[in-house]
């Protein structure tokens, strides 16, 4: 809370830029690899002879293909990426171990492969949101730890002592990935737990994973990037303190749903849990709205619009799952296609968004200012930004006016089928909207990394011929 | 690193975000205590206190108890006995007794069931029945397997007071004790009876 001398970042920004480099590139592939399939999936439901005879891009291999690159391909590493960014700058302090942290990525992204493999080949595990074959898990735990320590010994380094409210999101994020996915890891695919206790293992492993992990992630990046941008202190200190333990607190309870074939106090203690995530989601809706109150940075398609629209997402995810929590409205949403738009918006709405626009802050500072083109960076803005509404909103609305169909039994089960084709059409006009916003994306930062590397080999080509003639004089 | 050094990030000095003191307001912390308070009264009505016996849709452990059959008391046999009885009888005799055309005889109203004695009425399920048979006034003729050899004492016992007691029926309630001296009596006897040759026997 106290002000701080300005320090210089370069030496910062120079101990980043490889370990970055690696895991924004990456997760840009992975995205628009993601949407691909994702793309695939949705346009099963209008053409369901496409691909027919190819057993790989069947719906139940080219959906899990799709959260697996969305969520271990793409989040991850960004939240990652961000997460050290901020455990440097904000503790005025060189980035541990760059290389190896390096090194750490690139395991990341050999786990994120083989575990796209093993599902395109059919060896998925069928738990949604962790459907990697048990050879990719083991690949991707031991990738974190790598890229985890350092960023530990980064932390501990700090000259900075006192901590800003990022970094508590970001070690939370840190040591709460090693405890849930190496729980699940040994508990579904090593030493797998019998019948049912499996599914409440992967229900709370998914639930952990998307509404904490990814909130913690995100948050620690909307915290840092919207005073940054508006240049005003956040609002502030104990609201961020409050979001960060009511999340922890209640989030780690929430996956398991309303409908679930477990013992009553299960779903029901998660239920209570989803309506009290209410609480951190306002208070940070609060605290952005306040933080933001009166500023006159421009948004424009920039990092700060990014930001807030992300931070929208997520109160409204949150609010949606609060009321589907209620066993009333469970009743007519579980089984349906609303809380795969409830997800959709918290994973691409809040999380992608945010992800979006804390990476186009912090690689400018990386690459130089000039190589990302701030219009393109604009018009992805108003790729992702409608695409994700498209796709997640009619999900929503279409999953429950599905459920009203299915609970009234006069309908038969094709014609509840039927009647969400219209909401499946305009989601996928949100997903092809994604997929081209996501390539744009891709090329708005390999395209910088590359003119990057470019720019630098040049440099020390000139300065090497520009001391060739003083050599040969001397 | 040389070539590193001269990349174009910008050198001037920067700041780094900082955070206001303001507190949490009010409403948020009443809004917690609001949420709280409903989640625990919401876990409290349909919770089941973390007993692993209940699941939905029942609310308690002493809600799923309600639906149990229990042994006590002659509603608790009864109760006992429709269990049983609409697992194994009901597939031929129906759940409402009035029994099925050209499969089995109706029990609601039956001479047979509601005889005074149950000394017959115990043999029917225990060896089976074959022959004959007038049923309020209509004959019917095809073959009973033992249905209720397995069972134990109590549970013929209480399957037959059950069919003594439903869809109107009124009558006596079986004891596990009758069912017992019955089947000493049979000995080893394990052809069905016909219904002539039941009525030779003690009602
Ligand atoms: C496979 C079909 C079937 C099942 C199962 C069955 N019954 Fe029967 N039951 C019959 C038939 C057929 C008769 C008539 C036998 C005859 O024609 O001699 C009959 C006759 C009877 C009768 C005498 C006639 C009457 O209507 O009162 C009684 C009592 C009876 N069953 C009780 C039971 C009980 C108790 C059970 C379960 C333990 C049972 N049955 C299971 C087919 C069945």
């Amino acid at each position: 809370m106290t002000a701080i001398p300005p320090t210089s970042p370069l030496p910062i920004d120079n101990s980043c830029r490889l370990p970055l480099f690696t895991l924004f590139g990456g997760a840009a592939v992975w995205l628009a690899l993601s949407s691909g399939f994702g793309l695939i999936a949705t346009l099963k439901f209008h053409a369901p002879a496409m691909f027919a005879n190819c057993a790989s891009l069947s719906y139940g291999r080219a959906f899990p293909a799709w959260s697996h690159l969305l969520v271990y391909g793409f989040c991850l590493p960004a939240g990652l990426g961000v997460g050290l960014w901020l455990l440097a700058r904000l503790g005025r302090v060189e980035l541990a171990q760059p290389w190896l942290i390096a090194v750490g990525a690139k395991l990341w992204h050999l786990g994120v492969l083989v575990g796209l493999i093993g599902i395109l080949a059919g060896q998925s595990t069928g738990f949604e949101w962790f459907e990697l074959p048990r050879a990719a898990a083991v690949i991707l735990f031991l990738a974190f730890l790598l890229i985890t320590m350092w960023g530990f010994v980064t932390y501990t380094r700090r000259t900075q002592a006192s901590l800003y409210p990022s970094q508590w999101f970001v070690l939370a994020a840190l040591l709460w990935f090693p405890w849930i996915f190496s729980t699940a890891t040994l508990l579904l695919q090593i030493f797998p737990v019998r019948g049912l206790v499996q599914a409440s293992v992967a229900w709370w492993f998914s639930g952990n994973l998307i509404n904490v992990w990814l909130t913690l992630a995100g948050l620690a990046s909307t915290f840092y990037v919207l005073p940054k941008l508006t240049g005003r202190p956040l609002q502030s200190h104990y609201l961020a303190l409050f979001a960060f333990w009511t999340l922890m607190l209640f989030g780690t309870w929430t996956g398991i749903p309303a409908h679930a074939a477990l013992p009553a106090w299960m779903p029901t203690l998660s239920g209570a849990a989803r309506v009290l995530m209410l609480i951190p989601a306002l208070t940070v809706g609060a605290s952005v709205i306040l933080t933001c109150r009166g500023v006159k940075t421009p948004c424009a398609g920039g990092p700060l619009c990014y930001t807030k629209f992300g931070a929208a997402c997520l109160v409204l995810a949150s609010v949606l799952l609060a009321i589907s929590a209620c066993p009333q409205v469970s009743r007519i949403t579980d089984y349906t296609w609303f809380d795969h738009g409830q997800n959709t918006l918290r994973i691409y709405g809040f999380f992608a968004m945010t992800m979006f626009g804390a990476i186009y802050h912090i690689v400018p500072h990386l690459v130089g200012p000039d190589r990302v083109c701030p219009r393109w960076m604009r018009i992805n803005f108003w790729f992702v930004m409608p695409g994700t509404l498209l796709l997640a909103l009619p999900l929503v609305l279409g999953g429950v006016a599905q459920g009203l169909k299915l609970v009234d039994a006069s309908v038969p089960f094709v014609a509840v089928a039927k009647s969400t084709l219209m909401a499946l059409r305009i989601s996928t006009l949100g997903e092809t909207m994604l997929a081209l916003g996501n390539l744009i994306f891709l090329f708005n930062i390999v395209g910088a990394i590359v003119s990057y590397y470019c720019s630098v080999g040049k440099a020390a080509y000139t300065e090497a011929t520009a001391l060739e003639p003083a050599r040969v004089k001397a | 690193m040389n070539a590193e050094a001269k990349q174009p990030s910008p050198v001037r000095p920067e700041s780094e975000p900082t955070s206001a003191a303001t507190t949490v307001p009010m409403w948020l912390i009443a809004g917690l205590l609001g949420l709280l308070f409903l989640g625990a009264w919401y876990f409290d009505a349909r919770g089941g206190w973390f007993e692993a016996k209940v699941y939905a849709p029942y609310l308690s452990l002493a809600d799923v108890q309600r639906f149990q059959p229990r042994t006590g008391g002659p509603e608790d046999v009864i109760l006992r006995g429709k269990v049983l009885f609409e697992q194994n009888c009901a597939l031929c005799h129906n759940p409402d007794g009035l029994g099925k055309p050209a499969q089995a005889p109706p029990l609601a109203g039956s001479e047979w069931v509601l005889a005074a004695g149950v000394n017959r009425l115990i043999r029917i399920p225990q060896l089976g029945l074959s022959g004959p048979i007038e049923v309020k006034g209509q004959v019917w003729n095809l073959p009973m397997a033992a249905m209720g050899v397995a069972y134990s004492d109590d549970d013929l016992a209480a399957v037959l007071s059950y069919i003594r007691n439903a869809w109107g029926n009124k009558a006596s309630i079986v004891a596990g004790e009758q069912v017992k001296k019955v089947r000493a009596e049979l000995g080893g006897r394990n052809q069905p009876y016909s219904p002539d040759e039941l009525k030779k026997e003690a009602e």
